[in-house]
This record gives C-alpha cells, sequence and structure tokens, in this order.
C-alpha cells in the first residue's frame, strides 16, 4: 500500500479529486471557468499534468472507432503561412540564458568571421560540420564534426544536469531514424567516433538531438526519454 | 494506414520539428492529418470549424514539438489529446453543441463495435478499452461516449439523458474510476 492509499487502498480524498479532474478535463465534460482552470492547472502542475497524460492515454485507443477523413488540400497552406518562424520563439526571447550564450557565441563568431569568409572559397570535401543543439535556451550543446577523422566533440554550452538521466547524442538522418552515437557529459566536452556505416548521412539533411535516457544509455536503441535539444548539421 | 507501425517514424519527426524542421511537420502532417480531420469533424460536426481547428492543431504541434516525451507518451495519442482539446475549445467558444438529441442509455450499443476499417482498432489498447467499456452500465457508457465522441459537457450530457446535473456528474465520475481500476488490472 502506497502513501497515496488510505487504510482501505482508497486514494486520499484530495489525490482522488485531483485524479478525478484530470479525467474530467481529459474526457472534455467541463466548460467555461472550469475548464479554463484545469487547462492552467496543468501548465503549472506537473503532477496534475501526468495524471492528465495518464488519462488522455486511457482514454486515446476509443478514436480508433472514428473515421479517417482526409483533410482538404488547403489546410497544409493555411498551416504554413501560421507557422511562426521557428518553435519555442516566445520563451527564446524570454530566456536570458540564451542570450548569454548568444553573446559569447557572437563574440566568438566576429574572431573567426574573415576566416570564414576565406575557408568557405575553398572548402574540400569532407570539411567539418556543426550543429548546434538548442533545446529552447534552456539546454544548449555545440557539435562540431570532423569527417575524415569520423568524430564528433560535443560541448555542453547550457546544461542543467538531470540527477537520475544521462544526456545522449543521437544522428537522424533524413530518413527520421536516430542512431544513437554516445553518451554526453554535463561538465566537459566529449568526442564520439562515429560508426563508419553512419558517416554517408553527414549532411545537411541530418539532424544531431539530444535525449535524457536512464544511466548507461537507451535500453532500446531508439530514445526513451524526452529530447531536450536538436539542430541540423551545417557548415563551420 | 498503419498509424502504429509509424510510430517511431512520427515520433522521430517530432524531434526534427523540434529543432524547426518544417519538412517534419509536413511528415506528421502527412501521416496523422486523416485521423485528426475525422476527431475534429466528428466532435465539431462541420467542415468549416474542423477544418480550421486542424490548422490550429498543427500549428500547436509546431510550438510545441520540444514537450512531447516519446519516453511518457505515444505520438498519436499526444496529437489526438491536441486535436481533440483544440476541437473542444472552438466548441465551447461557438456556444452551441451539435449534439444535443436526447440518448437513451439503454440504445443499441452495438455501433461500439471496433470500426474493421480502422488500423488501430486492431491494437491490444483498444480492445482492452473495449473489454472494460463493456463493464460500464449501459447509461455510464452512453454519457461517456456523448462527451469522447461530441464534445458534450456535463449539462449538455445531463439535458440530453434527462437526469440532473449532479446525478451526470456522479455517473461520470464513478464511470472513470472504475474504468480506470479496469484497465489497470
Amino acid at each position: 500500500m502506497s502513501d497515496a492509499t488510505d487504510h482501505n487502498g482508497l486514494p486520499r480524498e484530495n489525490l482522488l479529486e485531483d485524479e478525478l479532474l484530470a479525467a474530467e478535463y481529459a474526457l472534455g465534460v467541463l466548460a467555461g471557468a472550469e475548464r479554463d482552470a484545469a487547462e492552467r492547472r496543468v501548465a503549472r502542475d506537473g503532477a496534475f499534468a501526468r495524471m492528465v497524460e495518464a488519462w488522455d492515454e486511457r482514454l486515446a485507443p476509443w478514436a480508433a472507432d472514428i473515421e479517417e477523413m482526409p483533410a482538404p488540400p488547403q489546410v497544409w497552406g493555411a498551416i504554413v503561412e501560421a507557422l511562426p518562424l521557428a518553435p519555442q520563439r516566445a520563451s527564446l526571447w524570454e530566456n536570458l540564458a540564451l542570450w548569454r550564450s548568444l553573446a559569447v557565441a557572437a563574440g566568438a563568431l566576429a574572431a573567426c568571421c574573415i576566416g570564414v569568409i576565406v575557408y568557405l572559397a575553398v572548402q574540400p570535401p569532407g570539411a567539418p560540420l556543426m550543429a548546434s543543439i538548442d533545446g529552447g535556451g534552456r539546454h544548449h550543446f555545440v557539435a562540431t564534426i570532423d569527417p575524415r577523422r569520423a568524430t564528433v566533440a560535443v560541448a555542453p554550452a547550457n546544461y542543467s544536469a538531470d540527477p537520475a538521466r544521462v544526456p545522449e547524442l543521437w544522428l537522424i538522418p533524413a530518413d527520421g531514424k536516430p542512431h544513437a552515437l554516445g553518451l554526453l557529459r554535463a561538465d566537459q566536452s566529449v568526442t564520439i567516433t562515429i560508426p563508419a556505416a553512419l558517416l554517408p548521412h553527414l549532411n545537411h539533411a541530418a539532424t544531431l538531438a539530444v535525449s535524457l535516457e536512464p544511466p548507461g544509455g537507451s535500453p532500446t536503441g531508439a530514445p526513451t526519454g524526452p529530447v531536450i535539444g536538436a539542430g541540423k548539421l551545417t557548415n563551420l | 494506414m498503419d498509424l502504429e507501425a509509424n510510430r517511431s517514424l512520427i515520433a522521430a519527426a517530432l524531434t526534427r520539428i523540434a529543432a524547426g524542421d518544417r519538412a517534419a511537420l509536413q511528415t506528421v502532417y502527412r501521416l496523422t492529418s486523416a485521423k485528426l480531420f475525422g476527431v475534429a469533424l466528428r466532435i465539431l460536426g462541420e467542415r468549416g470549424e474542423a477544418e480550421d481547428a486542424l490548422q490550429e492543431v498543427y500549428v500547436t504541434v509546431w510550438r510545441k514539438a520540444a514537450d512531447f516525451d516519446a519516453g511518457r507518451a505515444s505520438p498519436m495519442t499526444w496529437l489526438i489529446a491536441i486535436a481533440r482539446n483544440k476541437a473542444i475549445d472552438r466548441l465551447r467558444a461557438s456556444r452551441r453543441s451539435r449534439r444535443a438529441e436526447p440518448i437513451e442509455a439503454a440504445s443499441d450499443l452495438s455501433d461500439d463495435a471496433p470500426g474493421a476499417e480502422s488500423a488501430l482498432a486492431s491494437t491490444q489498447d483498444h480492445t482492452r478499452l473495449h473489454g472494460c467499456l463493456r463493464e460500464l452500465a449501459a447509461r455510464e457508457q452512453a454519457a461517456l461516449r456523448g462527451a469522447f465522441f461530441d464534445g458534450n459537457t456535463y449539462e449538455e450530457l445531463a439535458e440530453r439523458m434527462k437526469v440532473p446535473l449532479g446525478t451526470m456528474k456522479s455517473w461520470i465520475r464513478r464511470a472513470m474510476i472504475k474504468l480506470k481500476a479496469c484497465l489497470e488490472r
């Protein structure tokens, strides 16, 4: 019997109330101020949000009974027009840590700018690539790839370590299937050897992403935890 | 379309959306928009409204892709919840409910059977959910269906089933507790 239950094994009253509110919100029977209040609570109360997610998971299979219906082609065009420039732009503007890292990056950029201009003009095949693995400013890793040595070096520019999970690096080629590259560190740069089979995927269609995984890395070979940052490969 | 088989493809595309990749959003749209349009249309009952809701759904997916946690939720569950919530928000804002005709609690529930045309219908979760729904009283099942498929509020369900609001609340709450207990067995 857990702390969350009384001596009869029934949920304690406030927990039961939360559970029922989560069920009502997920089912959709609330209206007006009650629905608004539940929505706000999802945004600020993680435990409550998990309860709502669990109810979504329980109810979602019911949607299989709803017939699929092709959406008219103009909907996609309307979506593209309505898109903001990048996901989570609002939170980026508010993020102090990102501004700090941008200030540092801008300084570094100015210093190497002239070198880059010369370099781009004479870029050989197998030229280095980089990715800014950005999770909206909260987490930020910078990766540089040396295709000739088949290595990727990843430095934590901004990362608050998770006590229970470790950051794992993934290469996601154009086909969208993530390949594990290795575990990263919160306190120092890590250099990882890229498997030969993945070398052909080191191009501008590929993305590097970081997810949080159990110690030792993802047990399944695919990301199992939240993706805390991702960035496309670009020329250095 | 076999959505479950595409689960990892959708999850990976959501990862790329978080990095600002529009092609990845298009991939998710291609794989899921027919299901989500069906969900929105079922709740809103009108194509124009459902199209607007669908647009809001994918703009929300674009903004919130970084919140998706593949370790906690299946991508279809996450997307269906967004679609239902956007459709319900629109329904509430329009201050009307399409489905208001009386519900007979004892009505034939045979249309509750899994749709053979849906690939999702063959999943284990779907079979289990239907098994647990069948354990509920007919009136409880009918009330939950009105909420899930028609987007009805407590008030609307009470009216449709001709019972006091308090009675409807206790039916639904009791049904949800029973449903959870059954699904966790």
